[in-house]
């Protein structure tokens, strides 16, 4: 389950950050991420940043990827 | 970065060819999560695969293991007047006389909603209305319900409550494993919540083998290419195939957001049957936003439609077709099942991209 | 108007309707056909007349990019235009809520008269209706389009042939995503302008132009992947759809993530899919890019002999999959 959506955030007050997904913005939940800062990029669901989100998916997959043939 | 491209698609198109080409043993895998279900069938990666790969669409989808009691017990709510705010997913399963579409057309207010706090909000907005949210999911959206509650104490809001129907994995990846000999894909966003210690734990104390896995294109084909790989040594293992969203230890506020809020339930998995402790509902301290102890629900039968296969379907047992009822008088538009009524179940991918490919090419 | 409000005396014939009728309809959609009389007498067609008939009843009435008034105008003369007709005439029709204000109204029907005007079209009759409160929400209005032929053929869904292009005239989605907006009920801000415009000029080109236009639809309810399922079934044939050529405005992506939704299933009312042989693909393209409504103009797919009533797709990944056939009513996806 869990439609994620990668977004960047724009702005922290305490609990609550506002977040862009392509020119999408919402105001979300940033509770579960207390260290959370304007420029990070969030997995968000159901309104509630889960996770902070590092490298891109392209990169990532190369990297579980690589090694894997040779 | 035009380098680091090419890489990428180098590495991708070796992955695709080795999946289409395996010749080896038959590895079944099992896409624990509806979305990763959703993504595989709208992304046509089934018609990657070689025969010897089996993709198994299990019980990972809330709205597919959701009873009939449970939209039994929301359309009774709605009825005595209470405002039901809901994920869009779960408007048209059936209940076992209606679907909360169609007790809105019978007049009940049922709002849906993108988020929990948005019912909280919706509850402050109509002080004189009672104000219901129905509570699903796993462990990725159980945190954001638990932080609408939480709130809801904090600022001593007497209208919202929750119905709960929460559910957590760790049962369930034990029940369809002992059932199956199955490599899990597991659901990206639940581990993004509660870490992969247990993955590792599965693999090494319980033999049970899966990857983590995120839901892109690209990290579909790299869990699946990896999961492939690792099945040939004959050993469990794990492998987190998604490190950029998930970490070994998760979400510690998570985790503990759900603890304060929430204890362990047996909890009803349509077509499962009862699993102890593999429920989630509001704890003492939480009890007042509790909708069943706050308007004494009682107790439903939840009657589903027994010619229905969902059961055997959520548990790789047979495949959507061989159920007497699909496609015929289980449509998306008529659902019997909820695997057809959700967009994320295995009947409806099926139903809607046809079996696994294309028929005809015409590329 | 001395009254701010709708009222129910308004709606009742007499001597308000008639006030209502004289200071906010005729003076704002004035022309010498647009008489006193119960029917407009209209000069003869100089081509086969075609008619076309539209209900409307957005929520909200008022949005990014336009109105209702502006809608159902736009919404009948596209469809007139899809049958390869020049619109010229209107009809509205009004169904008012008691207590809705006069001056959004005049804001709906100044928009209407804008937009028939740019068009080339006349509103020549009109009829008003208020209902209680609570009976409607707001404003709906009902349209009918009197245009007439320019071409030999009309264009149908029945006419696609293997190997035509699929062509759509801008990026997808918009009008149905600044409603999602408007309506404010998702949290979700961005800024995104419905697509809703007039297309005759943009049709009237490809008509000048001596294109085979075998197939024109305005993807309005259900967007463009439910208008292809209509012609892969109305013509027996396949479509092919590239993922990555279908033009999305990145904002509209955004809100489709955040949702679950696709944007092949969202209502445009400035978009239209034009079915045309493949030698015809490029100029079509570059035609239609020539107007301001058009510049996002572009090839997305083709017709197929095989895979018979169903839409398919080339995905990102160099696979092949079916489009689902939409069928329900579109809602967010969460898990």
């Amino acid at each position: 389950m869990c439609v994620g959506m990668t977004a960047r955030v724009l702005k922290v007050n305490r609990d609550v950050a506002l977040v862009d997904a392509s020119g999408a913005r919402r105001q979300i939940s940033a509770a579960l991420l207390p260290s959370v800062e304007p420029g990070d990029y969030v997995m968000v669901h159901a309104g509630a940043a889960i996770a902070k989100v590092g490298e891109g998916d392209a990169e990532e997959s190369a990297g579980v990827l690589r090694g894997l043939f040779d | 970065m035009e380098q680091v491209q090419q890489q990428v698609r180098q590495e991708i198109e070796r992955a695709k060819e080795y999946l289409r080409n395996y010749d080896g043993e038959q590895v079944n895998l099992m896409e624990v999560c509806g979305t990763h279900t959703h993504e595989i069938f709208r992304l046509g990666i089934r018609s990657l695969l070689s025969p010897k790969i089996r993709l198994i669409s299990g019980p990972g989808c809330p709205v597919c293991v959701t009873g009939a009691d449970f939209i039994d017990e929301a359309v009774y709510l709605a009825k005595q007047g209470a405002i039901i705010t809901t994920f869009g997913d779960l408007v048209r399963v059936p209940g076992t006389k209606q679907s909360l579409a169609e007790a809105r057309a019978d007049g009940a207010d049922i709002r849906v909603v993108y988020a929990p706090v948005d019912a909280l909000d919706l509850a402050l907005q109509y002080p004189e209305r009672q104000v219901v949210f129905l509570s699903v999911g796993f462990e990725t959206t159980t945190p954001a319900e638990c932080l609408a509650v939480k709130m809801a104490k904090e600022q001593g809001v007497r209208n919202f409550t929750l119905l709960t129907a929460n559910k957590t994995m760790l049962q369930a990846y034990r029940a369809m494993a002992n059932k199956n000999k199955l490599i899990f894909l597991y659901p990206g966003h639940v581990h993004a919540i509660i870490g992969t210690g247990i993955c590792r734990e599965l693999a090494e104390r319980e033999g049970i083998s899966g990857v983590v896995s995120g839901f892109t294109a690209y990290e579909l084909l790299a869990a699946i290419t990896v999961a492939v790989k690792k099945a040939q040594a004959n050993e469990p293992f794990f492998v987190n195939a998604y490190p950029r969203v998930v970490s070994e230890e998760g979400s510690l506020a998570g985790k503990a957001l759900m603890e304060e809020v929430m204890v362990p339930c047996s909890a009803y998995w349509r077509g499962i049957g009862v699993m102890e402790g593999s429920g989630l509902a509001l704890s003492d301290a939480y009890a007042e936003f509790d909708a069943r102890k706050r308007f004494a629900v009682p107790e439903m039968e939840g009657r589903e439609n027994p010619a229905c296969r969902c059961g055997e379907i959520l548990q790789g047992k047979c495949l959507p077709p061989d159920c007497p009822l699909f496609g015929k008088a289980c449509t998306p538009e008529h659902a019997v099942g909820a695997c057809m009524v959700s967009g994320e179940g295995t009947c409806s991918a099926f139903y809607l991209y046809g079996n696994t490919t294309v028929e005809e090419k015409v590329l | 108007m001395n009254r701010e409000t709708i009222t129910l005396a308004m709606g009742a014939g007499g001597k308000q309707t008639a006030e209502l009728i004289r200071e906010v309809f005729q003076d704002k959609l004035k022309n010498e056909l647009f008489t006193e009389n119960d029917g407009a007498i209209l000069p003869e067609l100089s081509g086969r007349p075609v008619m076309s008939t539209d209900g409307f009843i957005v929520s909200p009435p008022f949005f990014s990019g336009g109105n209702i008034g502006k809608l159902s105008v736009c919404g009948s003369i596209n469809d007139v235009a899809c049958m390869g007709a020049r619109p010229r005439y209107l009809s509205a029709a009004f169904v008012l809520e008691e207590g809705f204000l006069v001056a959004k109204l005049e804001e709906i029907v100044s928009a209407m008269a804008e937009t028939a005007g740019e068009a080339g079209v006349r509103v020549v009759c009109g009829d008003t209706k208020v209902a209680g409160k609570g009976q409607v929400d707001g404003c709906f209005i009902t349209t009918t389009c009197l245009g007439e032929m320019v071409v030999q053929e009309a264009p149908a869904g029945a006419r696609a042939e293997e190997g035509d292009a699929v062509i759509v005239t801008g990026d997808i989605g918009r009008h149905r995503a600044a409603i999602l907006l408007a309506r404010d009920a998702y949290g979700i801000e961005a800024d995104i302008t419905s697509d809703c415009a007039p297309l005759w000029k943009p049709v009237e080109a490809l008509c000048q132009a001596g294109i085979p236009l075998h197939v024109i639809r305005d993807a309005t309810r259900g967007g463009v992947g439910t208008v292809l399922y209509e012609i892969a079934h109305q013509s027996s044939v396949g479509v092919q759809l590239e993922r990555e050529a279908i033009p999305v405005q990145p904002a509209v992506h955004g809100i489709c993530d955040l949702l679950g939704l696709d944007p092949l299933y969202l209502a445009c009312e400035g978009r239209l899919v034009v079915v045309v042989p493949e030698s015809e693909a490029e100029r079509t393209v570059e035609i239609l890019r020539a107007f301001p409504d058009c510049t996002g103009a572009a090839r997305i797919g083709k017709i197929t002999g095989g895979n018979t009533g169903r839409v398919t797709l080339l995905t990102e990944i160099g696979t092949q999959t079916y489009l689902p056939e939409p069928g329900n009513e579109l809602l967010p996806r969460i898990c």
